[in-house]
């Protein structure tokens, strides 16, 4: 493969993988909790911020408001575990079964309009979410749901708990690793070519002969799956959810992250979760004040480098590349 | 009957009315963003915000609320200007243009409120209103600053209208919006134009911020809060819509205050985000679409 972008996504798959190897060895040797527990986190949020990057990416359509079905995976998935049974497999299981649902309910409201219309809908349909979920009593109101209890998760090597951070740490690297490997491949299928061909030009689709009403609902439904399941690891992660996962901030910082990896490369959202969230844990230790300095590096790559460091890396690899090809 | 209309209601459709001046203020400044510029600009609270921290400084210096109305504009214009010359015009070329200014407007709204907390602290700050007591009208006692908000903001908004719509700078300003082409060909420095354009809807979030600031608290996230509404306001009246604006604006803070009266103040968001939401399933134009028909 000489294409340049691939180049840098392999390159970012094979860093990322392997610092998460080293991690996790030196959190084992050493015992450390933080650590780990700040990398899982940040994998939880770049799973929400790859499902930005499907739609925004791959399709081209802007969602300002994937906190609300990260928050739904989240509520959903702490709901199972405290009242059915603490059961790794049922709480993915029903997420993933209802986010189908209710990505399905959703793309039939949101996806009537496009461009900006499509983010503005998106937008207001966290809204109300948000504000129904603050708003009720019996799902915590403003003080969430605490007590999620610590569960066993079932694996051949033997059962492990949610409480042992790198455990916990290598289950939530699978599950992501999963839904990158699930989207990775919707790429290489017809649809993926169809997603690709709406982003560039929509109307023309008509005149080829393709509909593009029911791949756009396909995208918009698997980006749903995708932010519900990684939601549905956060209370098993925190033993709580808030409401403040569905806060417009949450979709905003997605939407960052998805902006500073690197927009349409799915690994990108990771990479740019993972240096937010180590950037955001060295920051604030000696500032409060870390969102101007996030805000200033985001407004420097939407100006001078839309593509982010993804795209950065991909046209040095390139240049580098033909600089050899013309020697 | 009568009573609870004179004494419930009436207070309640007055309170919803000063704010509505207010949300049209703030939503006539992203409408002509949109409407000519074709910019969504998230920014647009955080100008707001601008507003009312600016002039809680100056009135801590001495200067008189009714100086800082002339003088807040006058701060936010040559801001508004630089930005949208330094940042928008940046990414205007681009093909999708929609998302990327989307996106940098979002960025500078990040940046504007981490630096109202360091300049102003966290903790909201209450600036004394400016015209005290209140008038009795019909029996019930009315707030006179609520009372001159409405007429001050009725003012603002129809010159704004009129500033748009009735002069030669309002002719090249549509001009421009509508052929960036033919317009600059015609000698119109367009460029120019559209960063005046962006600075005049900052200037007006500022002036909301100047009025709105006594009556609510001033903060660092006031503007995100705020924005929000505003935001269903223009989609509701139509983005790019002056008329859909101002006639959503009212309807939206009064679906807002009489639903709290009935249901619950808790749930008088979500009711005006749902109207949005269904406008635009059903109507994406809103009840004004576009500013060719406003």
């Amino acid at each position: 493969m000489h294409n340049p972008q691939v180049k840098a996504i392999r390159f970012i798959e094979l860093f990322l993988l392997s610092s998460a190897l080293v991690l996790y060895i030196a959190g084992s040797i050493f015992e450390d909790t933080f650590f780990l527990r700040l990398a899982t986190e940040a994998l939880i949020f770049g799973g929400l911020a790859m499902s930005v990057d499907l739609l925004l990416g791959i399709v081209g359509l802007l969602s300002l408001g994937q906190a609300f079905y990260f928050g739904f995976g989240a509520y959903l998935s702490a709901l199972v575990l405290k009242e059915i049974s603490p059961s790794f497999f049922l709480a993915i299981g029903i997420v993933t079964l209802s986010s189908i649902l209710l990505g399905w309910i959703a793309s039939f409201i949101a996806l009537r309009s496009k461009g900006v219309y499509f983010a503005l809908i998106t937008f207001g349909l966290a809204q109300v979410a948000a504000k129904v979920v603050y708003n009720t009593r019996s799902l915590g109101a403003s003080d969430g749901m605490m007590g999620v209890p610590i569960l066993q998760i079932w694996t051949p090597f033997g059962s492990i708990d949610t409480s042992h951070p790198g455990a916990f740490f290598l289950i939530t690297l699978l599950t992501i690793g999963v839904l990158y490997a699930v989207l990775k491949y919707f790429l290489t299928t017809p649809m993926g070519s169809i997603w690709h061909a709406i982003r560039c030009n929509e109307d023309r689709l008509a005149y080829v002969g393709y509909k593009s009403k029911g791949p756009k609902q396909v995208a918009f439904i698997l980006a749903t799956v995708v932010a519900a399941v990684s939601g549905a690891l956060y209370p098993m992660l925190r033993g709580f959810v808030s409401p403040e996962l569905m806060f417009f901030s949450v979709s905003g910082n997605a939407v960052v992250t998805v902006v500073l990896g690197g927009v349409g490369t799915l690994i990108g959202p990771i990479l740019g979760s993972v240096l937010l969230t180590s950037f955001k844990s060295i920051i604030g230790t000696w500032t409060v004040h870390h969102h101007i300095v996030i805000g200033i590096i985001f407004v420097v790559i939407v100006v001078s480098a839309p593509k982010g460091l993804a795209g950065l890396l991909a046209k040095y690899l390139g240049k580098n590349h033909t600089s050899k090809e013309g020697e | 009957m009568l009573e609870s209309l004179q004494f419930i209601y009436a207070p309640q459709i007055v309170n919803g009315l000063s704010i509505g001046v207010a949300v049209v203020l703030m939503a006539l400044g992203l409408t002509i963003i949109f409407g000519l510029l074709d910019v969504i600009n998230m920014s647009h609270g955080e100008f707001y915000a601008a507003g009312a921290f600016i002039s809680v400084s100056l009135m801590a210096m001495g200067v008189s609320f009714w100086f800082c109305l002339l003088l807040v504009p006058m701060i936010l214009v040559p801001i508004g200007f630089a930005m949208e010359r330094l940042l928008i015009q940046k990414v205007f070329h681009y093909k999708d243009r929609h998302i990327l200014t989307l996106l940098l407007t979002f960025g500078v709204a990040m940046v504007l409120e981490d630096a109202y907390k360091i300049i102003w602290g966290a903790n909201p700050i209450k600036p004394s209103a400016p015209i005290s007591g209140a008038s009795e009208l019909l029996g019930v006692m009315f707030p006179n600053y609520r009372l001159f908000l409405m007429g001050f903001g009725a003012l603002l908004i129809f010159s704004v209208w009129a500033l748009i719509y009735k002069t030669q700078l309002g002719a090249i300003v549509r001009a421009s919006a509508f052929d960036k082409d033919m317009s600059s060909s015609l000698g119109i420095p367009v460029m120019r134009v559209y960063a005046l354009t962006f600075a005049l809807g900052v200037a007006l979030a500022g002036l909301a911020g100047v009025l709105l600031a006594p009556i609510y608290s001033v903060f660092p996230t006031m503007g995100r809060d705020f924005i929000l509404m505003a935001f269903s306001v223009v989609i509701v009246g139509g983005l790019g819509s002056i008329k859909g604006a101002v006639i959503a604006g009212i309807l939206l803070t009064q679906l807002q205050s009489i639903s709290s009266l009935y249901i619950s103040p808790v749930w008088s968001d979500p009711l005006v985000f749902t109207v949005m939401v269904l406008v635009l399933m059903f109507k994406p134009s809103g009840l004004y679409g576009g500013m060719k028909n406003a």
